[in-house]
């Protein structure tokens, strides 16, 4: 089966608007957690969220776009796609041929519109500009419209792990001779809808959440969108390669709707199905990036199925301490981040991580540091708990 | 590809009957679906789910408990829990944000469905949701035609599922997307007004390679408000797969709706075929929903295991007796369009 590289990334998130931002502000180790100051909720002054400062009509205005339907989950992933693209140099055509595709994730869609969405659905005012585009698809039906897609077009709903499995599928239909180039990625804005959800579950952090300390109480959510280009090797040219896609893997842990079973059975098999699919053995991992969420439950399951892998847990870390849950992007972003990592060799610094959870647990890397890695693991798990790498 | 076993709940009886019968016309613009009693699902569980997920796993259920552990759960929906969704959006709205309870938001995640069947399964394999609107059953057929080529001797749950509920059918509904006279049912194909009927369901395949039963050749799709270049593509697949092209396709099922606006995509389409194709069509006893096409699978199957093809689907009986390749063709809102072909041996 032929070889799927990455060559070009693009990621909007609070640590930045591009690609390079993020690198800088990861290396340095700045917080993009913060109180709300856009986006408004009766939670804004109590939790901490990941909140981009760029408004809507900003990015509206930055993009060029005019339409009055297009949500901001759509704009950041317009934003985040047009990074990737610019940096692998496809050609409109290219993107146009029959052989590319599109495979996004998210898993709030026209959702994040929460009081028009009310207004509509209970059908209690004149329908909104929006009336077309609350559903999944919505988004990268703009995608494929603005950059005339011909491929397979699809989008991915596995909640947290959502936008991996995109990753995930776009390498299986070049793999499989379907596609000869995927554009995957993923998008999720805030939403009161996923807030007050997961407030409700009780897993929301009223502080900067601390993936793997033993005072961890819970996730922030954050917003943001990453894309990547996927290429069949003997299609990159002279281009640069960021890096490949070797493993992956889905699996489902059957244990909880909202929670991962003690041994996380299901992070288990997928990181050791991953690992398989590429060929790898554990020790060939230089880096995990982690689900690594905060909460108390996902954390220490996490940490128990790397344990029963890992003879020695490689060194890793959370993105999420810097950016917090990102929901359908988050497995898009990290999978960034991991190539950030893989092309200049060095690893980011996991925040506020203070004390291990429990004796001789393992600690995140809290230091940037430089490198030498051949291979990263990126974990996302969702609820109704599947794990993806 | 094949098909090994199917359950479909529909507007029609159609759950674990040995034959079609379509016999349930109503006039209205829902056609809701005709639910059986879930006796595989333990009540104090049924009364939490939504619709969505009641109707997945209820479909699914009879397919795991029969035969087979599948390899994974691979499930097409437009919409997923959309009752559940807005009853927890509502919560949001009408409690300012207040305490709320979590079930309607785990509910109202799409991979529900997906989840929900794999943990009353206990199923530790392949887990996805496709939520691609009109193609979000086309996706999930990809999915699975990849997932047999890397794994022959896999079995995979393959569904599409989709719910009407009040909330989604007043977007529908605003959005222009329901007709808004009330035609009998039959009638549909003669209006010309946008929109068609509301419809849901939940269809489920064991597929795996075993060939003595109906093989799913190939599923393309294509983006486009371009008939044209949506025949272009249809031909292009239909050449690729068959000898002798248009004139090996026994039977189209076609994805036709009542939707005067849409109307020439199906016209154009079967003005690719011969004379010896007959012309099915099935909306008028599903109803209209993104993941409908999983119906036309579903009655493919049923067309070539039976040989005949149900009287009140049947369009046009072209001059063939015996059916052996079935072309599916079905768009959504004019701008999605996915091809299926099924054949025997």
């Amino acid at each position: 089966m032929p070889s799927v590289m990455i060559t070009g990334i693009g990621a909007i998130s609070p640590l930045g608007n591009t690609v390079d931002e993020h690198r800088e502000a990861f290396a340095q180790g700045k917080s993009g957690l913060s109180r709300l100051e856009m986006f408004t909720t009766r939670y804004a002054d109590l939790l901490y969220f990941g909140e981009i400062k760029t408004s809507s009509d900003a990015l509206r205005s930055i993009l060029g776009v005019s339409e009055k339907n297009v949500t901001r989950n759509s704009l950041l992933a317009l934003h985040a796609m047009q990074e990737a693209l610019q940096m692998s140099g496809l050609e409109p055509q290219q993107i146009a041929a029959s052989g590319t595709a599109l495979i996004g994730a998210n898993t709030t869609a026209g959702i994040c519109l929460t009081d028009e969405l009310y207004h509509d659905a209970n059908r209690d005012t004149n329908p909104s500009a929006y009336i077309n585009d609350y559903d999944a698809g919505s988004i990268n039906i703009f995608l494929q419209r603005i950059f005339n897609i011909k491929g397979v077009v699809n989008t991915i709903n596995t909640a947290c792990s959502s936008s991996a499995n995109a990753i995930a599928y776009g390498t299986r239909l070049i793999k499989s001779g379907m596609a000869d180039r995927a554009i995957v990625g993923g998008v999720d804005s805030l939403a009161k809808f996923t807030i007050n959800g997961f407030n409700a579950l009780g897993i929301l952090s009223s502080e900067k959440c601390r993936p793997f300390d033993k005072n961890r109480n819970g996730l922030n959510l954050g917003e943001g969108a990453a894309f990547l280009i996927l290429e069949r090797e003997d299609l990159t040219g002279n281009k640069k390669i960021l890096a490949e896609v070797t493993g992956y893997a889905n699996t489902n842990d059957a244990y909880h709707p909202s929670s991962l079973s003690p041994q996380g059975n299901g992070p288990y098999l997928a990181m050791k199905t991953a690992l398989e699919t590429a060929g790898l053995k554990p020790y060939d991992i230089g880096y995990i990036n982690t689900h690594g969420t905060g909460t108390e439950n996902n954390d220490e399951v996490e940490a128990i199925a790397m344990g029963r892998l890992f003879e020695k847990i490689p060194a890793f870390g959370s993105s999420k301490s810097s950016i917090g849950h990102t929901l359908g992007a988050a497995g898009a972003i990290e999978a960034v981040v991991s190539v950030l990592n893989l092309m200049y060799q060095e690893i980011f610094p996991s925040l506020n991580f203070d004390t291990p959870m429990y004796e001789q647990a393992p600690a995140p890397a809290t230091h940037h540091q430089k490198v030498e890695i051949a291979h990263i693991m990126s974990n996302s798990f969702g609820f109704g708990a599947i794990a993806v790498h | 590809m094949n098909i090994i076993q199917s359950t479909c709940i529909s507007a029609q009886n159609t759950f674990l009957t040995p034959e079609p019968a379509f016999g349930h016309l109503p006039a209205g613009s829902k056609l809701e679906a005709k639910e059986p009693p879930y006796e595989n699902i333990p009540r104090s569980l049924l009364r939490r789910m939504g619709k969505a997920v009641r109707m997945g796993v209820g479909a699914a259920l009879p397919l795991i408990e029969k035969n087979i552990t599948p390899n994974g759960i691979i499930i097409g929906t437009g919409n997923g829990g959309m009752e559940d969704c807005i009853r927890f959006l509502n919560q949001i709205i009408d409690y300012d944000e207040g305490t709320l309870t979590p079930t309607n938001f785990v509910q109202s995640t799409a991979n529900a469905i997906a989840a929900q069947a794999g943990l009353m399964s206990g199923n530790l394999g392949y887990n996805i949701t496709h939520v691609h609107r009109g193609l979000a059953f086309e996706n999930a057929v990809i999915d699975a035609l990849m997932l047999l080529k890397e794994n022959p001797k896999a079995n995979y749950l393959l569904g599409g599922i989709d719910e009407i509920s009040t909330y989604n059918f007043n977007i529908d509904q605003l959005g222009g997307w329901v007709k808004e006279e009330f035609p009998a049912t039959q009638d549909i194909y003669e209006t010309t007004s946008n929109g068609s009927l509301a419809g849901e369901g939940a269809v489920v395949f064991v597929v795996g390679n075993a060939p003595d039963k109906p093989d799913i050749k190939a599923c393309q799709t294509l983006h486009s408000t371009h008939s044209q270049e949506v025949m272009q593509s249809l031909g292009a697949m239909v050449e690729l797969h068959l000898p002798g092209g248009f004139a090996d396709v026994d039977v189209l099922i076609s994805g036709e709706n009542g939707d005067g606006r849409f109307k020439h995509f199906y016209t154009d389409c079967e003005a690719l075929l011969t004379n010896n194709t007959a012309i099915a069509r099935f909306k008028h006893l599903s109803g209209e929903f993104p993941s409908a096409s999983a119906f036309g699978l579903w009655l493919s199957g049923e067309i070539l295991k039976h040989q005949t093809i149900p009287v009140n689907a049947l369009k046009n009986p072209g001059s063939t007796s015996t059916f052996k390749n079935v072309l599916i063709y079905n768009n959504f809102r004019g701008q999605q369009h996915g091809f299926m072909l099924v054949g025997l041996g």
